[in-house]
């Protein structure tokens, strides 16, 4: 909107009065838009303006284009064909052609080169200073923006004296722009991983704090005597208070200086003073970067799990004595006194995921800190310094640049360098090296044992082995925040999906196995079993159309099929000698097999049909649970049981009462025989069997004495039995047979015979027998109630 | 006094005169300044040499930063043994020239090679264009 020649231009002050100006102008016009588009448009380019003010620089420095050997270029920008000019200069950025090359042409411009002096710091290569003063003249403003500044800058610096401790603090950051962003991190003067510079002083820290565009350099720590040419590192500072064993020249009475930063890494943390301390501070000693993060993040993880280690391992004395046995470390040592005692304790501990140096590193480095010192110390005259040594401190000493690297960034690089010797496993990361070492050192091992010489010292790499540590992974929880936030990286990757493992125990799988397979066996055999049994349904059929001949061949397989059946109910498994515990059978078959089962006791043979029942009696008590599916099997079984002869059914009288074979004296109370009772079907099948036995008595009277006193001594039990449990305690049979108060009066004297009546009352057909016996009886008295 | 052997530190190579062999061919001799643990290299007062045959010539750099990978190798210089060699030091403008005239040299061989092999019906990529893809 506004041309201006030069920056000076700008009315800066001035703006609202123009403002003001053009509005009480004219209001009619829109001025905007007549600036834009109507006649107040002005084409000015801001290219063009900025064109201008790069030819106001240009006109400075003096230049004469050597490429077309005259001013002409000269002129061409001050004419102002800008586009062009732009185009060339930003081709002669791209340099083809050597002679193009602004370092070939000024040194063409040297000639004839001179000869190189041995050994010598001048030649004229080498001393650039009179080079760029003798050919300042013919070079080309262009190229300047390509060589460096520095290079400018060069011959006008004074060669400055032998200054070896030369105060390189001196150097300026660049002057950044900065803006404090609320909420952003604190914004660092240097950027992150530059070599350390210097301590910071704490009165500094407040303007990281708030930065501002202009860089505000750090006061100078308190220079130490000039025999030490060098920075003081911290770790050397740290030293001082037991430098005294080593003939440190230091005055023991200057304090250990530590930066904040130091301090509170060695308090851990715990004095957290507002204002002296904050993470910015870590930008001033950005060499540390290792440790000073490590230090930052307990604070800022609470959640962090496990020690929080002082994480000072570059600040531990090790000019002292091997450490000495450590006491566990103490997180908040009481003041900075005690903390080098603190500090020494720690040594033999250290992170072993590497991020700290080995103790043998470290002392290994100072020492080597140690003989630099020493060396600058004894810089002229020592014995031992060969002339090379002599003649390359001589070069130092000249060197005007030397030293541009301090110390304690040569510290910082070899502290890295040697933190990559630690590994968790030398011989899987080192494999070769460390065989050729052990060689080594068995073949010196042997030439000492015989040449019995002075003892060499070996210097051998030392690649310490690191513990590794299992790392369980806690997720780093923040501070102040509002449920789980995720921090993902290479070492902890995010869970894709929230899945949590139900691992069951051994035990646990096994019974579930188990029992998953015997449903499965079961429920197999059952199939099995029904479809014999369809077979065998069918053999009827084919019998009947089949021919003469080959029903004794059907009657074959109907008969093995129906061993199989049984054999299949016994729980028999196909190549089993024994067959399979009965609560198989019973648990499942039984249960399984409501409507298929019955039919197929109808097919069996006599003896396995006995069998069955035997063992389903057997078993009663465990099926008095299963006791709906039992009155259903009643039927069958009585069929079954009415065909049976008096052993078995003595037998199973027996078993039933749980009476062992052999007489015994009987118990006063058989509480097998009481559950019986109350069961359902264990009563209704007592009463089947005593009725089928009371039949067996009545029409085989030429049976055996040893049965009858058997069959007897279970009547009385089974009577007795029934006297004994309260009324309501029986329960109701499904059916009973008609025979049973003969049964019962044959045995049983007719007080007896009427408490039996009564409880078994119930059953109205009963009731009728039994008052129309009793009237029989002779029984005097009332209507029976 | 190395402390640390079969290890490979600069450190003690700093402000010392050294020849550094870069991966593109060019040789630098310079006075290592600065390291890093990349071992990325400052040189000062750098000059780039470039051998042609039995000459060599000298063009003066200034300061280098080279990236550590772009680093075959580097040693340093002997300053009181550096000029006795039987190499002829020449002017800028003339081991420009025989570096012209030798890579000439070397394409035309190249070429006809190609050409020869090309007859034969084989092919052998160049190893520079490989490096492209």
């Amino acid at each position: 909107m506004f041309r201006y020649e030069s920056l000076e231009d700008c009315p800066l002050d001035e703006d609202e009065d123009a403002f003001q100006g053009l509005g009480e102008e004219d209001e009619e016009i829109d001025q905007f838009n007549d600036d834009t588009f109507g006649s107040g448009a002005v084409d000015d380019d801001w290219q063009e303006a900025h064109e201008r003010l790069a030819e106001l620089e240009e006109k400075l420095p003096v230049a004469v284009n050597e490429h077309t050997g005259n001013g002409e270029r000269d002129e061409m920008d001050l004419l102002g064909d800008h586009e062009e000019n732009l185009a060339e200069r930003l081709s002669k950025m791209v340099i083809e052609n050597e002679l193009e090359d602004p370092a070939i042409m000024r040194a063409v411009q040297t000639r004839p080169v001179l000869q190189p002096q041995p050994g010598s710091l001048n030649s004229s290569i080498w001393d650039g200073s009179e080079v760029l003063r003798r050919i300042r003249g013919p070079l080309l403003a262009q190229e300047m923006p390509t060589v460096s500044v520095l290079e400018y800058a060069l011959p006008q610096r004074p060669p400055q004296g032998p200054e070896d401790d030369r105060d390189l603090s001196e150097r300026a950051l660049p002057r950044r722009s900065t803006s404090p962003i609320i909420g952003s991190p604190p914004v660092r003067a240097v950027p992150i991983g530059t070599p350390p510079k210097q301590m910071a002083v704490p009165s500094f820290n407040q303007q990281i704090l708030c930065p501002k565009p202009v860089h505000v350099r750090p006061p100078m720590p308190p220079r130490y005597p000039a025999p030490y040419g060098e920075r003081m590192s911290p770790n050397q500072i740290c030293s001082v208070p037991n430098s005294s064993l080593l003939g440190h020249p230091f005055p023991p009475s200057v304090p250990p200086v530590l930066s904040p930063l130091q301090r509170a890494q060695l308090l851990g943390g715990a004095q957290l003073q507002p204002g002296r301390m904050s993470p910015s501070q870590f930008a001033r000693v950005p060499g540390f970067v290792g440790s000073p993060l490590a230090a930052m993040n307990p604070k800022l993880l609470q959640g962090r799990v496990g020690q929080m280690l002082p994480p000072a391992p570059g600040f531990r004395a090790f000019f002292s004595a091997p450490p000495s046995a450590t006491p566990p470390p103490q997180q908040h040592p009481p003041g900075p006194g005690p903390h080098l005692q603190n500090l020494r304790s720690q040594a033999p501990m250290f992170r072993p995921d590497t991020t700290h140096l080995h103790p043998q590193h470290r002392r290994l480095l100072h020492q080597r800190q140690q003989q630099n010192r020493n060396q600058h110390r004894n810089l002229n005259g020592a014995g031992d310094r060969g002339s090379h040594r002599s003649s390359h401190q001589d070069h130092l000493r000249k060197d005007p640049y030397a030293n541009l690297m301090l110390q304690r960034e040569k510290d910082w690089v070899s502290k890295i360098q040697m933190m990559q010797l630690q590994s968790t496993d030398p011989y899987l990361d080192d494999f070769y090296y460390q065989n050729y070492f052990e060689k080594l050192e068995k073949l010196s091992a042997a030439e000492e044992m015989q040449g019995d010489g002075p003892k060499k010292e070996r210097t051998k790499l030392i690649t310490p082995q690191v513990a590794k540590l299992e790392h369980a992974y806690k997720p780093v929880q923040f501070e102040g925040s509002l449920g789980k936030l995720t921090v993902s990286s290479v070492n902890n990757p995010r869970k894709m999906i929230d899945a949590v493992v139900t691992s069951r125990s051994e035990d646990d799988e096994t019974k579930e196995k188990q029992v998953r397979d015997k449903r499965r066996k079961t429920l197999v055999i059952i199939e099995k079993t029904y479809s014999l049994l369809l077979d065998v349904e069918d053999y009827e059929r084919r019998y009947l159309l089949s021919l003469e001949e080959e029903r004794p061949a059907l009657m074959d397989e109907r008969k093995h099929k129906i061993c199989s059946m049984y054999d299949n109910l016994r729980g028999k498994l196909p190549g089993q000698e024994r067959p399979s515990d009965g609560p198989f059978v019973s648990d499942h078959v039984y249960p399984k097999r409501e409507e298929n089962g019955l039919p197929v006791f109808s097919f069996l043979s006599t003896e396995q049909a006995a069998d069955i029942p035997s063992r389903t009696t057997a078993q009663t008590t465990s099926l008095l649970l299963i006791k709906k599916v039992l009155p259903c099997l009643l039927s069958p079984f009585s069929l079954l049981l009415y065909h049976l002869p008096s052993m078995t059914v003595t037998s199973l009288l027996q078993q039933l009462m749980n009476l062992p074979q052999s007489a015994a004296a009987p118990a006063p109370s058989n509480p097998h025989l009481t559950a019986v009772l109350q069961n359902k079907f264990g009563l209704s099948l007592l009463l089947i069997l005593l009725s089928r036995g009371e039949d067996l008595q009545s029409s085989d009277s030429a049976t055996e004495s040893t049965q009858n006193n058997q069959w007897t001594e279970v009547m009385f039990m089974a009577t007795r039995e029934l006297l004994r449990i309260p009324q309501a305690a029986l329960a109701k049979p499904i059916s009973i047979p008609t025979n049973l108060v003969s049964l019962f009066s044959r045995y049983v004297d007719r007080q007896k015979l009427n408490l039996l009546e009564t409880k078994l009352q119930r059953v109205p057909y009963l009731t009728k027998v039994g008052t129309l016996e009793v009237y029989d009886c002779g029984w005097g008295g009332g209507d029976k109630t | 006094m190395n402390y640390m052997p079969g290890t490979a530190s600069l450190i003690e190579d700093i402000d010392k005169k050294h020849l550094v062999l870069l991966r593109d061919g060019r040789t630098l001799i310079g006075f290592l300044r600065s390291i890093d643990q990349f071992a990325n290299l400052v040189l000062h007062q750098t000059v780039e040499r470039i051998h042609v045959g039995k000459k060599y010539g000298d063009i003066p750099r200034g300061i280098f930063v080279v990236r550590g990978e772009n680093v075959v190798l580097l040693g340093e210089i002997d300053l009181e043994k550096e000029n006795d060699t039987p190499l002829q030091q020449v002017s800028i403008e003339e081991i420009l020239e025989e570096q012209r005239v030798e890579q000439q040299t070397k394409l035309e061989a190249e070429k006809l090679k190609v050409q020869a092999l090309k007859d034969r019906g084989l092919s052998i990529p160049r190893a520079d264009t490989l490096d492209e893809y």
